[in-house]
């Protein structure tokens, strides 16, 4: 009785070479049998010896190419982290506020980590030549704070100070070392608790 | 047909510390996943190229598969299986996506390759890179029924589902099933597949 046999399978699995819905009906199949993951294993490690014998060197651009997206990718996931601490931080502070520009521009700050996040929505798109630059601005004057990415993914800002406002400039694209124009919006956080 | 006889397994392998590189790797550590990458990028690559043939596209589907054992290293699970093969399960699968996505070769083309001289030496005459590996594939293939090698070559090497390879081959679903799945436990048996 091959037909109901779901053993019968476990090769075509091992190779990729079910179709979806008998692929589900393995994979339940599997879950309940005792004897079957070891074989699954078994012809899993059987297929991967086929694999290794078709071993090619690959174009040598393709390693600084997976490393780069690699580093990209480690680099988003340390932010995500770092905005996501940031945002809960026990000790955060929040400011907003509407820009002269149009849209809203918010900030989350942490003294602690002496560190912001900004978000905006509604920032009006800006031609090639021009960015919008973020600044703290103290007693000291303004000092870059970054620049935010035209997708108007959040910004993590180190480098905050106590007293600091925040304020955000149109900037020649590649960013200013000192503010060229008038803020279209400062944002004062409160006072901490 | 000459016995399969277990071949001792002297060829080098992409090694038992892969698993630790792994979970290094899970941790985020970009060190480590680049001497994964030396470990894995041949057989990666060479298994992509030898399913999609085009080897520009096998480099972009390398790539993709190179980055999903980064993003997805945390899942690897030593119990159910070694390093290695979850590395090629990976790849393999996502040469099998991209040619499933495209409308894959036409069964003429398929029915060309499987009656070409197929022997097993034609199907890994690209494989310079472990030649030793290769050779006891080789020897090993050699030892299975037309069907069952052609069946097995059919699906992981041309990306086919079984009911293709059945309609390629002309031969009833439950035949290549159990061709297929014979043929892989011959295999394993031969190659001395630990797992």
């Amino acid at each position: 009785m091959l037909r109901r046999n779901p053993h019968a399978l476990a090769g075509a699995y091992a190779l990729d070479a079910l179709t979806g819905a008998e692929r589900a009906r393995f994979t339940r199949h599997l879950a309940a049998c005792a004897t079957c993951p070891a074989e699954v294993r078994g012809l899993f490690a059987t297929a991967a010896e086929l694999g290794l014998a078709a071993a090619a060197t690959p174009p040598p651009a393709l390693k600084g190419r997976v490393l780069a997206d690699v580093a990209a990718l480690a680099g988003a996931r340390a932010v995500d982290a770092e905005i996501a601490a940031l945002l809960s931080a026990p000790d955060a502070l929040v400011a907003s506020g509407s820009t002269s520009a149009g849209g809203s521009a918010t900030v989350v700050a942490s003294l602690r980590a002496a560190a912001m996040v900004f978000t905006s929505t509604g920032l009006p798109a800006l031609p090639p030549s021009s960015v919008y630059e973020l600044w703290f601005i103290g007693g000291g004057g303004a000092r870059p704070a970054g620049l935010v990415p035209r997708t108007a993914a959040p910004v993590l800002a180190p480098g905050l100070s106590g007293g600091d406002v925040i304020g955000v400039t149109v900037e020649p694209a590649g960013g200013s070392p000192a503010p060229t124009t008038t803020p279209i919006v400062v944002l004062t956080l409160p006072s901490p608790a | 047909m000459e016995p399969i006889r277990p071949a001792p397994n002297t060829v080098p392998r992409a090694g038992a510390d892969l698993d630790e590189l792994l979970r290094l790797v899970a941790r985020g550590d970009q060190v480590a996943f680049e001497t994964v990458y030396d470990k894995v990028s041949a057989p990666v690559f060479g298994l992509i190229r030898r399913v999609l043939r085009d080897p520009a596209q096998s480099e972009e589907v390398a790539q993709e598969a190179l980055l999903e054992v980064w993003r997805t290293a945390e899942r690897f699970d030593p119990a159910r299986g070694t390093a290695v093969a979850w590395v090629m399960t990976i790849a393999h699968r996502r040469a099998v996506d991209r040619v499933r996505a495209e409308t894959a070769a036409t069964d003429r083309e398929a029915r060309a390759a499987a009656i070409a001289p197929t022997g097993p030496t034609d199907e890994v005459a690209e494989a310079v890179e472990s030649s030793l590996e290769a050779e006891r594939v080789r020897r090993c293939m050699g030892g299975l029924s037309d069907l069952q090698r052609q069946s097995i070559q059919l699906a992981y090497y041309s990306g086919y589902t079984y009911p293709q390879v059945a309609s390629v081959l002309g031969v009833a679903l439950g035949t290549v099933k159990t061709r297929i799945r014979d043929g892989l436990k011959r295999l394993r048996d031969c190659l001395g597949v630990s797992w």
